[in-house]
């Protein structure tokens, strides 16, 4: 539970239009690879969710609410909730010290890790908090991370339900910039959107490219 | 020198009858008859083998009558958990694609069953009907007959649902299979089931299904004054209440109606 | 090799109507799963009232038939008169019960009008088939046989009413044919269909599904 609290800042927002999120990438170095850091991930083709904290475990319950979307999907030939992936995602959360047959137990710790998981479904755009308790709850916005107090006050404050998601993105880079300690630039932030295209039934994931990334900061 | 005996283990059989689904525009209708037999015998006059399973979608089982109990129970059961996990009636493509899992699932000791699923459709109301085969094949169409007097039934709606071998007057457009309005529906649905009874041993006794109506449906109802022109001769009709049907919806349906239906076949 | 009576496929069906009755027929020979031929008639005409069925084991069809041929020219000559349909189906069932241990692998159908007589001046339509060992059926409406039995009976018994006209007749046994051998692997390939009325027969050929 500590160990989320010294996670990087990750803000999560809402708009009717789509989701997005926000990850502050720490460098560590200037020989660093940035595009190595990899803070936000793909869940299905219309979930996605970032992360804090221990992102190694993140990898783990990502993997498993990948498998989960696509067994629903093979299932019940339709795109799975995003509340049902927040849900997966906790029900494993709960699973260490669990052991079959005598054996080890496959997971001897809890995650520490915490996620913002976005996405839009049949009922529309949504962002799910999980922490390694196994607890998941619904926001409209929302900062984890180091910088998370701070953040969720700035959030609190400019947050509207009708934002577009180009006001959505700015905020989410406004309190980035806010939190984080050097300039903001396409290099140590990652920007992720969850939007159902005009006249289009299905949502759609992606990581902004750094192109795009770029110019959302110079606009801001 | 005495033969050696052989024991086979063959847990099948085939208890006859027939079921037959057709969907329109904003409707459809599933119905079978409630015979059951086994060789020459008639185990029962009456023995359902279609039921409702969401608000909006009714599954149809025949072939052999114990794997097809068992077989609904288990989607009933699926369905439930589906609902408790995820908030919501699972709406019927869903539906089609869980029972093709199940049945693929045993696929080297298959389910003797032929499935017909109808209902109608969660994005756009329409009618649907998907019919599977007994290891989960499965298609969305207008309309499938299923069971021992397919042979006798399906062709016979190509030539009437379908239209085929059928050319449209010079400057017609042409035929659209889901515009039937649901009285012809129904007749033919009838006429069916009486030519199968009449030259099919295994078809008989009685013609029991389900009519659901789309949210959006306004015209020819199948309650009050509109039911004359709709219902064929001898057919009974009682609306369902959604509370009484025997069905997982925890989130009311989107206002589908349901109706029962009724007519007596020939007994002989 | 499967079972004669499904080896070269091939379905025929005859109704009755007022003062008319129609027998038709697909086209299609084969051989199992393989098609051969598009012009396999299998309905063939006794006299200019009466035609013939011969459904199932194509070779069968074509010893029948010319043995057919043989015992009606001779009932002809000897008897100075054409046979009635009635008659005929008897003298088909003999045939064929003379067969009873090895029997020719048709199940014939018949379609006739009998020519009006001093005892019976006004005659029905006449239809009837039979088992490959000739045990005569006589229905009222509509008599089927062939690898489409089942399809054939199913959608006859939707279609046909009493008392169709000539016209009417045809559109119902040619809907009926063809919805029937279009379910039917080894059936049709194209069809044709004969009317008989008092004073004419309409021949016509039918386009089918050639899959």
């Amino acid at each position: 539970m500590e160990a989320i609290k010294l996670g990087s800042t990750t803000v999560g927002i809402t708009t009717p239009h789509g989701t997005i999120l926000a990850v502050e990438k720490r460098v560590q170095s200037t020989l660093l690879e940035t595009s190595s850091i990899e803070k936000i991930m793909e869940i299905d083709s219309h979930i996605g969710c970032a992360m804090s904290g221990l992102t190694a475990d993140a990898r783990t319950m990502v993997e498993h609410a990948r498998m989960t979307g696509q067994m629903h999907a093979f299932t019940y030939d339709e795109p799975i909730k995003v509340e049902s992936v927040a849900q997966a995602v906790c029900d494993l959360a709960l699973r260490f010290g669990e052991s079959v047959d005598d054996d080890e137990a496959m997971m001897s710790r809890p995650f520490g890790v915490a996620l913002l998981i976005a996405g839009v479904d049949e009922f529309g755009p949504s962002l799910f908090h999980t922490d390694p308790s196994g607890t998941f709850t619904r926001y409209d916005a929302k900062a984890i991370g180091s910088g998370s107090d701070a953040a969720q006050t700035s959030l609190q404050d400019a947050y509207n339900k009708n934002m577009t998601l180009d006001e959505a993105h700015r905020l989410a880079l406004k309190i980035l910039k806010e939190v984080m300690e050097e300039k903001v630039d396409e290099n140590n932030i990652q920007l992720a959107q969850v939007v159902r295209a005009e006249g289009s039934k299905e949502a759609k994931f992606e990581i902004l490219s750094g192109e795009a990334t770029k110019q959302l900061i110079a606009a801001m | 020198m005495p033969e050696a005996i052989q024991h086979r283990f063959d847990p099948y059989s085939s208890n006859g009858g027939s079921i037959l689904a057709i969907a329109g525009k904003d409707f459809a209708v599933v119905a079978g008859d409630t015979r059951q037999s086994e060789g020459y015998s008639i185990q029962s006059r009456y023995q359902k083998k279609v039921f409702p399973l969401t608000s909006k979608a009714i599954l149809a089982v025949n072939g052999f009558a114990a794997d097809g109990n068992n077989f609904v129970k288990r989607v009933k059961q699926r369905l439930e958990w589906y609902t408790h996990a995820h908030n919501k009636e699972m709406p019927i493509k869903s539906i089609a694609r869980l029972i093709q899992t199940m049945l693929y699932a045993r696929r080297m000791f298959p389910y003797y069953v032929y499935n017909v699923l109808a209902g109608i459709e969660e994005d756009d109301g329409t009618g649907a009907v998907y019919s599977f085969d007994p290891v989960g094949s499965y298609e969305r169409e207008t309309c499938r007959a299923a069971g021992a007097a397919q042979s006798l039934l399906q062709p016979f709606l190509d030539n009437q649902i379908y239209f085929r071998n059928h050319t449209p007057a010079p400057g017609q457009p042409p035929f659209d299979p889901s515009t039937h309005p649901l009285s012809t529906v129904l007749s033919i649905l009838v006429d069916s089931f009486s030519s199968a009874t009449e030259r099919h041993i295994e078809v008989g006794d009685f013609l029991e299904g389900y009519v659901i109506l789309s949210p959006g449906r306004t015209s020819d109802d199948l309650i009050g004054e509109g039911v004359k022109g709709v219902l064929p001769e001898g057919m009974t009709v009682e609306e369902q209440d959604p509370e009484d049907l025997d069905v997982q919806s925890a989130v009311a349906g989107k206002g589908c109606r349901v109706f029962l239906v009724r007519k007596e076949l020939k007994r002989d | 090799m499967g079972s004669p009576m499904e080896m070269n496929g091939g379905s025929v069906i005859a109704m009755t109507g007022k003062d008319c009755v129609a027998i038709a027929s697909d086209l299609r020979l084969g051989q199992q799963a393989v098609g051969l031929s598009a012009d396999f008639e299998k309905v063939f005409p006794i006299n200019n009232q009466l035609y013939v069925g011969l459904p199932g084991f194509a070779t069968d069809t074509y010893t029948l038939r010319e043995h057919l041929r043989f015992r009606v020219n001779m009932y002809r000559m000897k008897e100075e008169r054409e046979i009635t349909p009635k008659t005929f189906a008897h003298l088909l069932s003999s045939t064929l019960y003379e067969k009873r241990f090895g029997p020719y692998f048709i199940e014939p159908v018949i379609a006739g009008i009998p020519a009006p007589s001093a005892i019976d001046p006004d005659p029905k339509p006449f239809i009837c088939n039979m088992d490959t060992i000739g045990c005569i059926t006589t229905p009222k409406d509509f008599v089927v046989a062939g690898t489409a039995t089942d399809k054939l009976y199913g959608v006859a018994e939707g279609l046909w009413e009493p008392d169709l006209e000539p016209e009417d007749l045809f559109e119902t046994i040619s809907q009926t044919l063809l919805a029937a051998v279009d379910r039917d692997c080894i059936s049709g390939w194209g069809a044709v269909v004969h009317v008989i009325t008092k004073d004419k027969i309409i021949t016509r050929h039918l386009k089918g599904r050639m899959d």
